[in-house]
C-alpha cells in the first residue's frame, strides 16, 4: 500500500478497493436508545436483512468494525466511553449517527445529563434523522455511505485531507435541500443527510 | 441489613471461605469482571461490575445511568401536551403504554374522564404495545442463553403488531396517540379485521416459542432454580409486573384497581407460579402475551360506539391538586405522582418506573450465583435502561 | 365504523361506577393507620374513591415505616421528595436579552400542607388489598436531612441514593450513599428548583420568536449554492 501512501494509487484501482471496501463493511452496533430497537430491526431482523448490501452488522469487537452505527441518546457520562471505543477502531472508518438524540440531543436538548449531538466527541459521515427512524432510513443511510465510500479518494484520506467523495456533493446538497423542505420527513425518519469533514 | 438475613449472610461466609481456601491452595486471586456498559445482555448500557472468586459472584455493583435522560425535571419545563410527547421514550418498546397513566393523572386532576370508545382503543393499544414489549423479550431470552433463532421470529412477528399501531396512530414506536381527554383520532377502516388475523399470528408465535425454547432441556437446566426470589423479598424491593407474580404474588394493577380503562369489561386471567425463579419468570411473560390476545380480541368485538375525544378547552391548564396513578405495564407497575399548581405544566412528576425497583434487587439476587447465570438472571428480570435511568 | 356497537353492551358499560362521596374502605384504612401512628401524624387527608395523604412528623419518619410495614403495607412503591420552591426561572422561557421577570417566590404546599422547602414523599402499598399510602415529611430547610429507610424496606436504597444525588437530601444510616446516575464529578442537585436547564437560559425558546422562514419561500429566493452546507 506504499502507492496509497504517497498517493500515486492509479485511479482504477482505487476504484475496486472501494467498491470492494463498500460491500464489505463490519458494522459495530452502537445500540444506546429507542434506536437501538429500530437498528436491531433493520440489522437483525428477516424483513429488513442488511446482508444483502454487503454489511455485516456483527464483529466480535470495535477493532474488526469498518462502521459505527450510534443509535440513540448519548448522555455525558457515556460520552467517554464512546470516544474510546471509537479509538479503538482501525482507519479508515466511518460514522453513522442515527436518531435525533444522536444528532443533537433530539427531544432531551434541555436536559443537564445528555450530551447535544455525537458529533461534539467523533467525526460522523452521515445524520440519519428521525425519532427513531424507521428500519428502512437507516438502511438508505447505509447505502449513502456506500455511495461515499466508492466516491472516496485514498491518497486524500492517508495525507490527512479528511475523506473527500469524488461526486457526491451534489446529491448531498439536493439531499439537505429535501430534509429542510420536506419538514414531515425529518420528522418521520426522512431523508439521511450526508456531510463532509 | 439485618432483614436480608441469611441468605445473604451465608452467601458471604461461603464466599469468604471460598476465597481464602483457593488463595491458600492455588494462589489465585479474586477477579473483577466489569460487563457493559455497552454489552448485549444489558439491553442498552447497564454497566455491572461483579467480583469474581472462581467461577462465582462474591459481590455486584451494578452501575447504571449511563441513560440518564433527566425525565424528572424535563416535565417541569414542559407543558401536558409535551409531556406526553417525552414520556413514549421511558420504556421504548412499549411506548404507548408509558403515556396512559400520565394521561389519566392529568384528567383526573382535571376531573374528567376519556369516552367509553376511546378507553376501549387505549386499552386495545395498551395490550398491542404490551405483545410488542414482551414478544421481543422472549426472542431474546433465546440470545442471551445460546439460542439464536428465536429473536428472528420475535422480529418477524413483532413486525405485524407494529403495522397495527402504525396503522392506528401513525407512529411505529412511539406514537404519541394519547390526548387529555380522549385519544387523537379514531380507528382506521378494516384496522379490527387485520388485528383479529394478526393476533391469531401472535398466539402462534406464542406457541412455537413454547415449543423451541420453554420445552428445551438446556433452556430449562440454565433457568430452573436460577436466581430465586422469595415472596417477601420481591415486595421488599417493590418488585412488580410478572416479576412479582413469578413470585407467587397474585397482583395485577389491571385488575386489583379501578381506572377507567377497560380489562375489566373482559375474561382474562392472571397467571402467576410459585417459583420465583428465572423460568417461572419467564413462563410468566409468556402467559401474559397470550392473555393480552385474548383481551384485544375480545375488545375489538365490543368496541362502543360514540366520539374518541371529549370536551377539553385548547390550551390545557391543569387544576391545583396532587395526583398518583399507575398502570400494569409491560415491564410492571409504572406510575406517575403528578403535583400541579394550576399552571400549564406540572410542578413536579415523580414517574415511578418498574425497571429501577426491579433492578435494585440485584446486588442482593446476584450474589453467589455462577457468571454464566448472571446473564440468565439480568435477562429473566426483564428491564429496559430507559425506564431504569429514565 | 368497522364494527356495529352492540347495544346491551353499550348500556352496559355506560354504567360505570362513580366515585363515591363517602369511601368505606379507605376511611377504615386511615382509622387504621391513625390508631397506629397517633401523635406521629401531623396531617392527614382522604379523597373518597381516589387516595390517602399522611403528613408525618421528621424524626418519626422511619418508626412511621416500620409501624405500616407491620400493619401489611408491606410493598414497597417509591421513594422520591418535592421541592416546594416555585422555579426561580419559570418555565425557562425567558427571553435572555429581556430583563428577568420578577417572579412570585412564596411556597405553596399541596396536600397535607408543610413547614418546610423541601418535603419527603414517599408512597407503602398493601398487596393484599392493593391500597396505598402517600406518605409526606417535612426535611429541614438548614441541613437536609432525614432517616434511612433501607433497614426497613431493602428497595429504598436505590431510591434514596436517588434522593440524595437529586435533591441533596442525606439519609442518616444509610450504607451506600453514591451517585447512582449522574457522573461522580457532577456538581448540584438537578431536581432542586433553583438548578437551571442552561440550554434553556442561553438562548430563547424556540416557542416565543416568531417562526422562521420557510426555505424555497419568497425571503429564499436569493440563496446561492453553498447555503445547503
Amino acid at each position: 500500500m506504499g502507492l496509497v501512501d504517497r498517493g500515486r494509487l492509479p485511479k482504477p484501482l482505487t476504484q475496486l478497493f472501494n467498491m470492494g471496501r463498500s460491500y464489505s463493511l463490519w458494522v459495530y452496533q452502537w445500540g444506546l436508545a429507542c434506536c437501538a430497537i429500530e437498528m436491531g430491526a433493520a440489522f437483525g431482523s428477516p424483513r429488513y436483512d442488511v446482508m444483502r448490501l454487503g454489511v455485516i452488522p456483527l464483529p466480535a469487537s470495535p477493532r474488526q468494525a469498518d462502521l459505527v452505527v450510534i443509535s440513540g441518546t448519548v448522555t455525558d457520562k457515556m460520552a467517554p466511553v464512546i470516544k474510546r471505543l471509537y479509538e479503538q477502531m482501525p482507519e479508515p472508518k466511518y460514522v453513522i449517527s442515527m436518531g435525533s438524540c444522536a444528532n443533537c440531543g433530539g427531544p432531551y436538548w434541555d436536559s443537564y445529563s445528555v450530551t447535544k449531538g455525537i458529533d461534539q466527541i467523533i467525526p460522523v459521515d452521515v445524520y440519519v434523522p428521525g425519532c427513531p427512524p424507521r428500519p428502512e432510513a437507516l438502511l438508505e443511510g447505509v447505502v449513502m455511505l456506500q455511495q461515499r465510500i466508492k466516491n472516496e479518494d485514498m491518497g486524500a484520506r492517508w495525507r490527512g485531507e479528511g475523506s473527500q467523495p469524488m461526486a457526491l456533493a451534489q446529491s448531498a446538497k439536493q439531499a439537505v435541500k429535501k430534509q429542510v423542505v420536506d419538514g414531515e420527513s425529518a420528522e418521520r425518519g426522512g431523508v439521511p443527510v450526508v456531510v463532509d469533514h | 441489613m439485618t432483614l436480608l438475613g441469611d441468605r445473604q449472610q451465608l452467601s458471604y461466609i461461603a464466599s469468604q471461605a471460598a476465597d481464602a481456601r483457593v488463595n491458600l491452595e492455588l494462589e489465585t486471586e479474586g477477579m473483577t469482571l466489569n460487563i457493559g456498559p455497552q454489552h448485549p445482555a444489558t439491553h442498552g448500557t447497564l454497566r455491572i461490575i461483579a467480583r469474581l472468586d472462581g467461577e462465582q459472584v462474591v459481590w455486584v455493583d451494578p452501575s447504571c445511568g449511563y441513560m440518564h435522560r433527566g425525565y424528572e425535571k424535563l416535565t417541569e419545563v414542559r407543558t401536558y401536551p409535551q409531556v406526553t410527547a417525552l414520556v413514549n421514550r421511558i420504556d421504548w418498546l412499549g411506548s404507548f403504554a408509558n403515556e396512559v397513566p400520565f394521561i389519566l393523572a392529568a384528567e383526573k386532576l382535571m376531573g374528567i374522564e376519556a369516552p367509553l370508545r376511546a378507553q376501549h382503543i387505549r386499552t386495545i393499544l395498551f395490550e398491542l404495545s404490551r405483545i410488542a414489549n414482551v414478544s421481543l423479550f422472549l426472542g431474546d431470552l433465546g440470545v442471551q442463553l445460546g439460542a439464536i433463532t428465536p429473536v428472528f421470529m420475535a422480529f418477524r412477528d413483532r413486525e405485524y403488531v407494529l403495522n397495527l399501531i402504525e396503522g392506528a396512530t401513525g407512529g411505529r414506536f412511539h406514537p404519541n396517540f394519547d390526548r387529555i381527554g380522549g385519544l387523537k383520532d379514531d380507528l382506521p377502516a378494516g384496522w379490527i379485521d387485520e388485528t383479529r388475523t394478526v393476533m391469531k399470528k401472535l398466539r402462534r408465535f406464542c406457541d412455537e416459542i413454547e415449543d423451541l425454547l420453554f420445552g428445551n432441556e438446556i433452556f430449562q437446566s440454565r433457568t430452573r432454580g436460577i436466581g430465586v426470589i422469595p415472596r417477601d423479598i420481591a415486595l421488599q424491593y417493590g418488585m412488580s409486573g410478572a416479576n412479582l407474580r413469578a413470585s407467587g404474588v397474585d397482583w395485577d394493577l389491571r385488575r386489583d384497581q379501578s381506572l377507567p380503562m377497560a380489562w375489566d369489561k373482559v375474561d382474562w386471567k392472571v397467571w402467576t407460579h410459585p417459583d420465583g425463579d428465572s423460568f417461572a419468570r419467564c413462563w410468566v411473560r409468556l402467559q401474559e402475551v397470550r392473555e393480552s390476545t385474548r383481551i384485544v380480541e375480545q375488545l375489538v368485538d365490543t368496541i362502543p360506539a360514540g366520539p374518541v375525544m371529549t370536551k377539553v378547552p385548547r390550551i390545557i391548564k391543569v387544576p391545583e391538586g396532587e395526583a398518583w396513578v399507575c398502570t400494569e405495564n409491560p415491564l410492571g407497575e409504572m406510575g406517575y405522582y403528578v403535583v400541579s399548581q394550576g399552571d400549564l405544566g406540572p410542578f413536579r412528576v415523580k414517574i415511578r418506573s418498574a425497571s429501577f425497583n426491579n433492578m435494585s434487587i440485584t446486588p442482593w439476587l446476584l450474589k453467589g450465583v455462577y457468571v454464566p447465570d448472571i446473564v440468565t438472571i439480568l435477562a429473566s428480570l426483564y428491564f429496559i435502561l430507559g425506564d431504569i435511568d429514565r | 365504523m368497522a364494527n356495529p356497537p352492540n347495544e346491551e353492551e353499550f348500556q352496559l358499560s355506560l354504567t360505570t361506577d362513580t366515585p363515591a362521596a363517602t369511601d368505606v374502605v379507605r376511611d377504615g384504612i386511615l382509622a387504621r393507620v391513625q390508631a397506629a401512628l397517633g401523635d406521629k401524624i401531623v396531617e392527614s387527608l382522604l379523597k373518597p374513591g381516589d387516595d390517602i395523604w399522611v403528613r408525618v412528623r421528621t424524626e418519626s419518619w422511619r418508626e412511621t415505616a416500620v409501624i405500616l410495614r407491620d400493619l401489611g403495607f408491606s410493598y414497597f412503591d417509591f421513594l422520591s421528595a418535592i421541592d416546594w420552591l416555585p422555579s426561580p426561572f419559570g418555565r425557562g422561557e425567558d427571553d435572555p436579552t429581556e430583563p428577568a421577570p420578577v417572579r412570585d417566590n412564596t411556597i405553596r404546599h399541596g396536600y397535607t400542607g408543610g413547614d418546610t422547602r423541601i418535603q419527603m414523599l414517599a408512597r407503602v402499598v398493601d398487596p393484599t388489598t392493593s391500597m396505598g399510602i402517600n406518605l409526606k415529611a417535612d426535611v429541614p430547610d438548614d441541613n437536609a436531612h432525614i432517616e434511612s429507610w433501607t433497614t426497613v424496606y431493602a428497595g429504598a436504597n436505590w431510591h434514596e441514593r436517588e434522593a440524595w444525588e437529586m435533591f441533596g437530601i442525606t439519609f442518616d444510616g444509610h450504607p451506600d450513599l453514591r451517585h447512582i446516575y449522574l457522573p461522580t464529578d457532577f456538581e448540584g442537585f438537578p431536581l432542586r428548583k433553583d438548578f437551571p436547564l442552561l440550554a434553556r437560559i442561553v438562548k430563547p425558546w424556540p416557542g416565543i420568536v416568531d417562526v422562521e422562514p420557510m426555505p424555497g419561500g419568497d425571503q429564499d429566493e436569493p440563496a446561492q449554492d453553498g447555503d445547503a452546507q
